[in-house]
């Protein structure tokens, strides 16, 4: 039996992600823009008894890194334990492609190239001659549809029958070699044939040919146990610094300066004669992309655009989710009821049906009763995330972004937060300089995420009637602002290193896929029905348990529990931001541990069995009302929710992508800090003026 | 810096034009990013689109990219 292990790798937004999920049954994340991939994620496969490790990497244009999830991508590739490379090239832009093919080949471990998105290629009536490109290249090349689930089978077999030995060119190339023409800025140089046609793929013009022989003689005399000794010098002549730190050599006298440029151009000087030769029809019929870019990336209307498409998903939302909505309630409500007899007519104690049924019922309950708003958030952003808008959001973005000493690529993490803070923190991966990763992640979460939803649908319906949906959609406009006036001071604080700037790939259009689509939402609805399950199932037994024992053990009287006195102990402080009552400071702590908690601890709190149906609201409303607890508390409550720290999660996040005690610090105090000062002015301004 | 013809910067390209890449000046991390996504010395760059602040959308190679104000600045074609 043997094992393989298979690393995929390619440009970003090839279907790396898709082929591994058609091989392995995962249900990774795919979408249509750059960079959804930032980890490397490892799955098996069985294929005709054998155990083949496939490992899913980060996608990356070459092999010369920029941001740290390329780097984890080169790294991977680099090391010892990858038998063979699956290459996969998006076919439909195959010259751009096989830059990094020509590099990977260099390396001279095995490789195969999987020709993705060969259905593409075919509707826009292109045709890849598939005999003469693995001619040209010398490695098997592999037509699928990644997509379509065709050809996967036979690259599969290929690349075990590829593994463990590196491309031996004399199989392949027994033709006469063409003659190779080079252009070197103007002048045209007719490389001389020489024996290396027959050993290598790509070859270099004679001057740099001569160079890679010379730093290849130094190497092997200073370093005898190098493997791949062409690659490392081509890599040194590219002054590439992590292959000159791992084997410095005294080269003054053969090299003046980098010739990377010099490679580069003849790479693709190579990679065009290849084109010229296998791709026909290259007039491609792209004018469906576009015709939809000429409306959504608009000078004018580009902007306006983005902010009705994010407004409609906001509506859907609301209004859509509402209406399923009812249908949870009313379960809920039957079966909070019904657990209740059941469980005193099998005599349970008093105080067990009180656990169950007004903490875990209650809490678990009236988190999951949002779970059609967010169904429907997640459905919305999966249709924009696979459609290719992403990219254009990130042009469009570009120039307010600009003037906050941001990228437009930094809108991309920003925008994924109006789903999850989490992964949208870890998307901060592909910005190329640490300061605007650093930003990035400040600011990401301001974007209010899923989990806050809850909390405004509950209060804006309790407080603000036929209106709900105007006040709830205002704090995503006040989160985003927040996010992008924090953007500016930051820039403004720090004006070193404002280097950043635009540069993504824009991919065409396509329609959304029906299984991506479903694959992403039910991830999303897994999560959250596995954070009910879990954070929240124990958040509400903790609280449960906190709300009804005190110093004194068991008590009757809330006001007494320990979570009274950890709560009246805070009332002091938000006693100005209008939440000065114990009950609330304590939602508001327990909602670190997830922001949906903030609506369970209401739940249990108030001892609202279905906070969340009409009546729940009603009865909590009129518990509100009379302690003096209005409308203006609770748009001050719901600014506060925006603003401060999102949950456990993201601050575990903050640390492990910034690496660093003192900015997860600054960025807990930052967001403790500006929810209490926004709430606190919201709210005494809105006294004055009330 | 101009040897004889003019030389124009992307950034001056107007929308729906068609242009030759002469070279890039910029920091050399930049540089060698844009090469390795293919923008060497000869290579056709198609302006799709162009905001007044500056960014544009161009295609290279088959490719379409999303190219900032300064990214645009540095890069100069043949005329």
């Amino acid at each position: 039996m043997t094992e393989l292990n298979i690393a995929f790798i390619g440009n970003p937004n090839c279907g790396k992600t898709t082929l591994f999920n058609a091989y392995t049954g995962a249900n990774l994340k795919v979408a249509n823009w750059p960079g959804v991939t930032v980890e490397k994620i490892e799955g098996k496969m069985n294929y005709h008894g054998h155990t083949f490790n496939l490992v899913d990497l980060p996608g990356l244009y070459s092999l010369t890194s920029y941001t740290m999830e390329e780097t984890l991508a080169r790294e991977y590739i680099l090391g010892e334990n990858v038998d063979v490379i699956i290459d996969v090239a998006d076919a439909s832009s195959l010259e751009r492609n096989l830059y990094l093919t020509l590099q990977l080949i260099e390396l001279g471990k095995p490789v195969v190239l999987a020709l993705n998105m060969m259905d593409i290629v075919e509707e826009r009536g292109m045709e890849i001659d598939m005999h003469r490109l693995p001619e040209m290249l010398g490695i098997p090349v592999i037509p699928v549809s990644a997509r379509k689930r065709t050809g996967l089978d036979i690259l599969m077999h290929a690349a075990e029958h590829h593994a463990g030995r590196p491309h031996d060119l004399t199989e392949h190339h027994h033709h006469e070699m063409p003659r190779l023409e080079f252009t070197d800025g103007e002048n045209d140089i007719n490389v001389r044939l020489t024996s290396k046609h027959h050993k290598y793929v790509m070859v270099y013009s004679d001057a740099l040919e001569e160079k890679i022989d010379l730093i290849s003689a130094i190497l092997k005399r200073k370093y005898p146990k190098i493997k791949n000794l062409r690659w490392c010098a081509i890599k040194i002549l590219e002054q590439d610094e992590t292959v000159m730190k791992q084997y410095p050599v005294d080269l003054s006298g053969i090299l003046e300066g980098s010739y990377e440029t010099q490679i580069i151009n003849e790479k693709y000087d190579f990679i065009q004669e290849v084109i010229d030769e296998t791709l026909v029809n290259k007039e491609e019929k792209s004018a469906f992309t576009d015709k939809i870019d000429s409306v959504l990336t608009h000078r004018f209307w580009g902007v306006p655009i983005f902010l009705a498409v994010m407004a409609c998903v906001f509506f859907l939302t609301f209004t859509i989710g509402d209406l399923l909505k009812g249908f949870f309630e009313n379960w809920l409500e039957s079966f909070s009821s019904g657990a209740r007899v059941a469980l005193s007519s099998i005599n349970t104690s008093e105080m067990l049906i009180s656990l169950i049924v007004d903490g875990i019922i209650a809490g678990v309950g009236s988190v999951l009763t949002f779970l059609p708003n967010i169904f429907i958030l997640f459905l919305a952003l999966a249709f924009l995330e696979d459609s290719g808008y992403m990219s254009r959001v990130a042009y469009v973005m570009d120039g307010i972004m600009g003037k906050l000493g941001l990228s437009g690529r930094a809108f991309i993490p920003m925008l994924l937060g109006f789903g999850c803070t989490v992964p949208a923190i870890m998307a901060s991966r592909s910005l190329e300089n640490r300061h605007d990763k650093l930003r990035t992640i400040l600011i990401t979460p301001f974007m209010s995420c899923s989990a806050r939803l809850p909390i405004y649908v509950m209060f804006s319906k309790i407080f603000f009637g036929k209106y709900a949906v105007l006040y709830a959609y205002s704090m995503y406009l006040i989160g985003f602002l927040t996010a992008l006036l924090i953007a500016f001071l930051i820039s403004k604080l720090d004006k070193k290193n404002n280097t950043a700037d635009l540069l993504i790939e824009l991919p065409e259009y396509k329609t959304p896929n029906a299984r991506t689509i479903i694959i992403y939402v039910w991830e999303k609805v897994r999560d959250y029905l596995t954070k009910a399950g879990t954070t929240i199932f124990l958040a509400s037994i903790v609280l449960w348990f906190i709300l009804n024992f005190g110093f004194g053990g068991k008590t009757g009287d809330m006001s007494q529990s320990y979570a009274a006195q950890i709560g009246k102990w805070l009332v002091p402080i938000m006693a100005p931001a209008g939440l000065g009552y114990w009950q609330i400071v304590v939602a508001l702590i327990s909602g670190i541990a997830a922001k949906e908690v903030v609506v369970s601890s209401m739940a249990v709190l108030y001892g609202i069995s279905n906070i969340s149906s009409p009546y729940g609201m009603l009865s909590l409303g009129e518990l509100l009302t009379n302690s003096g607890f209005t409308a203006l508390n609770a748009y001050s409550m719901m600014l506060f929710c925006l603003l401060y720290v999102p949950c456990i999660a993201t601050i575990a996040t903050i640390r492990r992508e910034t690496n660093s005690r003192s900015h997860t610090f600054l960025a807990i105090g930052m967001q403790l800090g500006i929810a209490w000062i926004v709430s606190t002015a919201f709210y005494q301004v809105g006294s004055l003026i009330l | 810096m101009q040897k004889g013809n003019v030389t124009l910067k992307l950034s001056e390209a107007k929308k729906n034009s068609f242009h030759t890449v002469e070279k890039i000046e910029l920091d050399l991390k930049v540089k060698r990013r844009l090469q390795m996504l293919g923008m060497t010395h000869g290579t056709k760059i198609a302006v799709l689109n162009k905001k007044p602040s500056g960014p544009m959308i161009i295609k290279v190679r088959g490719t379409r990219f999303a190219v900032g104000k300064r990214f645009c600045d540095g890069i100069f074609l043949e005329d």
